[in-house]
């Protein structure tokens, strides 16, 4: 059986739903962060995979971008992370509603 | 010849206006006798007009544009032709001697100087509205004389009934304008001008229903001024303004503005016979319907004013049945017996407190004698015994009626002539003669001053010899411009038994009145509360439905307009869509309650929705593209 | 100085407002009548230098803005506006001179000053965006000056002014986006300019579409019946001088909108809505006039009566001849003067007595006959009596439309009626009867300072129903103008027959045509 581009797109549209999934139900903001991860991850390998079908590299540095990127959101998230819970010892996210309108 | 139009023109003007100037300062009589000066002026101008419209000359001046836009072009113009000066001369008489005369009759009242100048400024309204050379002009003075009429009738603004009474007159006065203005706009979009001369000469070619509207819509205008039925009530309440006021407003020449019009606008009425006889139907009319109400009203001054409408109904038969010169002519005698019975009436009042009511008068002839003499002969001029003014007039408007084989206006005419002697004459009996009724209430009456009475001997005088002497001048001069036609009755023994049997008629109308109120003056109970008499005294209740039907459903209404549709839905409507708007935002800030998973849930709902939007459009694009490929 | 007239006419006063800041306050009525003087004298000397022959455009300045979307600062002026921009600097002279206001002058004669250049710019733009840009800015000052110097509603009134106007212009605004991008698609190129959107001729769907975007923009500012519940909040809670502004200036934008965006636009459009428009413009007159008689306010029964007479000027703009037009041109200008008049002197009374019920007056005539001389003198030019600055309007506006309708004129032309009745009867309410109470008997009569706000405004009222003729030529010869391009526009056979064309007259010139 050889690899279409069928199957890395299905893979890509799975991660995302579990990606979604995580970010809809999870009320933890590490696994939030994580959520976020596989949503990026899972359009990276869409991106990927496009690219090398059409045999474009567009698709393929813009992948890198967004890991490069993604590191470096995180490096500031988890940066935020430690601070919230240095002030509140919790980081549950039902917590978090000093934004409330 | 311009010089005399315009200083018979402006110097009522100039008068009201430097009375105006000491309007709100003490009285001083300063401003009554410049202001009856500045009137002498302007009659002597247009006693010299005359002289030169009599010579077979006519004046016609522009003085400047007024309104000139796209293809309507409306100066001031003024002409003085044979019509024009006739009224000229009534109105610069009448109101020179009713100026003159309220020197005395508003000597002892605050307002002297505020009078004087809105009588001059009436005088030059009515120029204005006479001397015009296009229906424009003549709308300026229409409009002109309205306003001061409301404020002559108003003149004693603290007065409850005399405010209301102006503003019935004025408000009333505008219905008839109203129509008056469509006539006004037919014309100039069928014609393309206002000018007098243009569209005379033109109304000829125009389709027959549009010179019947024009002359309709015209007509109804003239319905109002002179206060023709059904727009004629304001007419009676109008006696509320001083006395001099009814003498030269609502007696002798505003009133007749609308016949004026109508025989200035003699070309277009001659096109249309049948508007002419309709008119001629209303005027016979309210002559009986008028005489009618004369008979049994308690008001010396009511009772003036439905003479007055009733003659004005004379007028009307004559312009309607196209005997235009006979109607101008009863128009002038008229005008000159009319206002110097008001005068006389004016002297009665002064003498009796302001009582109006003649039964609490009487037996007056012996403590004011040249009133008694002048008010009497001005009742026979009016009742139309020869050889006084009324009789010339007056019963050529008969014989009209009965040349143009009009019988039915014929006889409703005479008998209306019976009553207008009857009605006139029970005045007198009931203030000069019998009991002195008034001394039950403590009054003991004066004669007026002597000036006040040497300046009604002019319209005394005009009253006797107006018919006799000018008849066949004026019969020869106003011919030149109006349709020349001679009424006479050709068989000499119907023209006797017509004329001898009009007297015997009158005077036994005269007769009967004097026996029943001259001596002492019983009141029939029973008559009194029988149905005519209260229909009469009542006027036919027509003011009680006006107030019924108009006056107060508008006012209902005009609450519910603000109350129910302007608050209650308009504005609610609006409050109402602004309060959704509102509560939309209410109700969905809870969506921001700042809890980051649920706004992250809402934003993939939202990334969903935009999906399938987006999706379902391309779709739906495609299709479309398909088909048309 | 000539060439740039009217921009220094439009930035003089906001520039001297924001000097004003600087200004001491007990001298910034001073300044403000200084100001508001001089802008008066240039706006009069603009009309001496405008050639009353011309029809077209004068005084044009051109300045890019942002050139690749064709928008640029484009002023010019012809008769239509001319005269509607010496009232506004006029009115606000006035306005500053017969100020009885004692809180925080100087910050209203501030915000006067930023008003009247956003009047001036209305009036003048030639440019769509410049035009909607001042016309929106215009909100601003008035919103400020009710919601800041008004009566106790004045916040619920000042919003609801607020957002009721910007949500018609908003409309608006979409309205002249797609104006400019028809044009882009018919020429390629993108344009702002009225002057070259004139040249355009739409298709009559696409012209049904604008016509009503930017109808929605405009009646909501005249204001038509039915988007007109905000005008009596306004009136009644804004201080005089507010009201003034409004009646006289703010509410010409709308009519004046029309006249130089809808007619000349969307003629085929103009033609297809006439009918419905003049059935507004007719509800607007009798039930403005009904309205006007229940009331109990004479403030709000002068605010009524605004909405009836401005349902005669729509009327006559759109009897779409010259006749019409002028006349509806010449009687914002009457109804300007007359109704700043008639709030000027309510606002006499209201300063005595502090109440605008009338039942609270009566017999006013005699504790002070100057007021009531010069109130029943503007009351009878409300009424439109001939001889005064109203009747000539009126008159023209009805006859214009007469060549339209002959029904919807007479019902139209109740305005005589029905104005007669809410007016004298307000007058005799206030004014005549005897003085009841007693606060009445010793009010004191016109001041000087409320005579040299008041009596320019007689002369005028009486100077021009007299000869108004400097005022009616330029008007007639700008409106000439603009009928004949929508005659040329014109596409329908309906638009073609209601719209004369001007060019081959003389035919009601000779009355021999006739035979």
């Amino acid at each position: 059986m050889e690899l279409t581009l069928n199957h890395y797109l299905v893979l890509s549209t799975l991660l995302f739903a579990i990606g979604l999934i995580g970010v809809m139900r999870r009320k933890n903001l590490l696994m939030l962060f994580f959520a976020t991860e596989i949503l990026l991850n899972a359009v990276n390998v869409g991106m990927a995979a496009i690219s090398h079908y059409r045999g474009d590299y567009t698709g393929q540095m813009f992948a890198f971008f967004i890991i490069a990127i993604a590191a470096s959101e995180v490096a500031v998230g988890l940066g935020l992370l430690i601070v919230w819970y240095k002030r509140t010892g919790k980081i549950d996210l039902d917590q978090m509603t000093s934004m409330r309108g | 010849m311009e010089i005399y139009l315009y200083t018979a023109l402006f110097s009522p003007l100039i008068g009201s206006l430097i009375a105006a100037l000491f309007g709100a300062s003490k009285k001083t009589y300063f401003t009554g006798v410049l202001a009856s000066g500045l009137l002498l002026t302007s009659f002597i101008s247009s006693l010299i007009l005359l002289t030169y419209v009599m010579a077979g000359h006519t004046v016609h001046v522009e003085m400047m544009t007024w309104i000139a836009t796209g293809d309507l072009y409306i100066p001031f113009g003024f002409v003085v032709d044979q019509v024009s000066v006739t009224m000229m001369m009534v109105v610069t008489t009448v109101s020179t001697v009713v100026h003159i005369y309220s020197i005395g009759y508003m000597s002892h009242d605050k307002g002297f100087n505020r009078f004087f100048s809105y009588l001059s400024a009436f005088v030059f309204s009515m120029m204005v509205l006479v001397m015009s050379d296009n229906f424009l002009g003549l709308f300026i003075g229409w409009e002109g004389v309205g306003l001061c009429s409301w404020l002559l009738i108003g003149f004693w603004y603290h007065k409850e009934s005399a405010t209301w009474a102006a503003n019935e007159a004025f408000i009333m006065n505008r219905i008839a304008d109203l129509a008056m203005l469509i006539g006004i706009f037919m014309m100039y979009w069928n014609l393309g001008s206002l000018q007098y001369d243009v569209v005379f000469a033109n109304i000829s070619a125009l389709p027959m229903p549009v010179i019947t509207w024009i002359g309709i819509f015209l007509f109804i205008g003239a319905m109002g001024k002179s206060a023709q039925f059904p727009l004629h009530t304001w007419l009676a309440d109008a006696m509320e303004g001083p006395t001099p006021v009814s003498a030269l407003i609502h007696a002798a020449t505003m009133v007749t503005a609308g016949v004026y019009l109508v025989v200035r606008a003699n070309p277009i009425y001659s096109e249309i016979p049948d508007v002419g006889n309709a008119i001629a139907s209303l005027g016979a009319f309210v002559a009986m319907f008028a005489a009618t109400m004369a008979l049994v009203n308690r008001d010396m001054k009511r009772i003036i004013a439905y003479s007055t409408l009733s003659q004005l109904g004379y007028m009307f038969v004559a312009a309607g049945l196209g005997a235009y010169w006979v109607a101008l002519f009863h128009l002038m005698a008229h005008a000159f017996f009319k206002a110097l019975l008001f005068l006389g009436a004016g002297n009665v009042m002064h003498a009796m407190h302001d009582e109006l009511d003649p039964f609490k008068m009487g037996g007056l002839k012996t403590s004011m004698k040249w009133t008694w003499i002048l008010m009497t002969l001005a009742s026979v001029a009016l009742a139309g015994i020869y050889p006084l003014a009324g009789f010339f007039s007056k019963d050529l408007i008969l014989e009209v009626a009965f040349v143009e084989q009009h019988y039915i206006l014929y006889t409703v005419l005479l008998l209306t002539a019976g009553m207008t002697a009857f009605y006139s004459f029970r005045l007198i009996a009931l203030i000069f003669h019998g009991d002195k009724r008034h001394l039950e209430h403590g009054i003991h009456p004066h004669e007026a001053y002597t000036f006040m009475l040497y300046a009604m001997a002019p319209l005394a005088i005009l009253a006797v010899i107006a018919g006799m002497v000018f008849k066949t001048p004026y019969y020869l001069m106003v011919t030149e411009l109006l349709p020349a036609v001679q009424y006479h009755i050709h068989n000499h023994t119907t023209f006797w038994i017509m004329t001898i049997g009009t007297q015997l008629f009158v005077i036994l109308a005269i007769a009967y009145a004097y026996k029943k109120y001259a001596k002492a003056v019983k009141v029939d109970k029973k008559v009194e509360s029988g149905f005519f008499y209260q229909l009469l005294y009542n006027q036919y209740y027509i003011p009680k439905i006006y107030d019924e039907v108009f006056s107060k459903p508008y006012l209902q209404l005009s609450k519910l307009a603000w109350k129910q549709i302007d608050l209650k839905i308009v504005d609610a409507t609006v409050d109402g869509i602004a309060n959704i708007i509102y509560q939309t935002g209410e109700k969905t800030h809870t969506m921001q309650n700042g809890n980051l998973s649920s706004m992250l849930r809402w934003m993939v709902i939202g990334l969903v929705v935009l999906l399938v939007l987006a999706v379902a459009f391309t779709a739906g694009y495609n299709a479309v593209n398909l088909r048309a490929m | 100085m000539q060439e740039h007239i009217l921009s220094i006419l439009i930035f003089f006063p906001a520039l001297a407002a924001m000097l004003g800041f600087v200004v001491h306050k007990d001298s910034a009525k001073a300044y403000g009548i200084t100001v508001a003087g001089i802008e008066f004298f240039l706006s009069l000397w603009l009309w001496h230098i405008y050639d009353p022959m011309t029809s077209g455009m004068q005084f044009m300045e051109i300045a890019p803005l942002v050139s690749a979307f064709g928008i640029n600062y484009m002023v010019g002026i012809d008769g239509i506006s001319l005269f509607i921009i010496v009232l506004s600097a006029f009115f606000t002279l006035i306005g500053i001179l017969s100020l009885t206001e004692t809180r925080r002058v100087k910050d209203l004669i501030i915000t006067l000053l930023f008003l009247e250049m956003t009047m001036i710019g209305v009036f003048s733009a030639l440019d769509a965006i410049v035009f909607y840009v001042f016309w929106e800015l215009s909100l601003v000052p008035m919103l400020y000056i009710i919601g800041a110097w008004g009566g106790p509603l004045r916040i619920y009134a000042s919003v609801k002014f607020f957002l009721y106007t910007f949500t018609g212009s908003l409309v608006m605004l979409v309205g002249m986006l797609f104006m400019a991008y028809f044009y882009y698609q018919a020429t390629g190129q993108w344009s702002f300019s009225l002057l070259e959107w004139y040249r355009l001729i739409l298709p009559v769907n696409y012209q049904m579409w604008l016509f009503a975007a930017f109808f929605l923009g405009f009646a909501i500012k005249v204001p038509m019946f039915p988007f007109h519940t905000w005008l009596p909040y306004a009136h009644g809670q804004a201080p005089t001088i507010g009201s003034v502004i409004l009646a006289a200036i703010l509410l010409k934008m709308g009519t004046y909108a029309f006249v130089r965006f809808s007619l000349p636009l969307f003629p085929d459009a103009t033609v297809a809505f006439m009918f419905p428009i003049a059935i507004l413009a007719i509800i607007m007159i009798i039930y403005g006039a009904m309205v006007a008689y229940a009331q109990e306010d004479i403030k709000q029964v002068v605010a009524y009566s605004s909405i009836s007479h401005m349902g005669v000027i729509i009327l006559g703009t759109f009897a779409l001849n010259v006749e019409g037009i002028s006349g509806s041109v010449f009687l914002m200008i009457a109804h300007g003067v007359v109704s700043g008049a008639l709030f000027l002197l309510v606002g006499v009374i209201y300063d005595r007595r502090h109440t605008k019920l009338m039942s609270e007056f009566g017999g006013l005539a005699s504790v002070m006959p100057r007021y009531a001389t010069i109130f029943g003198i503007m009351m009878m030019a409300s009424v439109g009596m001939p001889l005064t600055i109203n009747f000539v309007g009126e008159f023209l506006s009805l006859l214009g439309f007469y060549k339209q309708s002959h029904s919807y004129t007479l019902v139209a032309g109740t305005a005589i009626i029905v104005g007669a009745i809410y007016m004298l009867s307000a007058y005799k309410k206030a004014f005549f009867g005897p003085v009841t109470k007693e606060e009445n008997k010793n009010l004191k009569d016109l001041n000087k300072t409320e005579l040299y706000g008041l009596v320019p405004l007689v002369v005028i009222a009486i100077w021009l129903g007299v000869y108004p003729k400097p005022v009616l030529e330029p008007i007639n010869n700008s409106v000439e103008a603009i009928v004949q391009l929508m005659h040329d526009k014109a596409q329908t056979p309906e638009a073609k027959k209601r719209i004369p064309n001007l060019a081959n007259t003389g035919t009601m010139n000779s009355v021999s045509e006739v035979h």
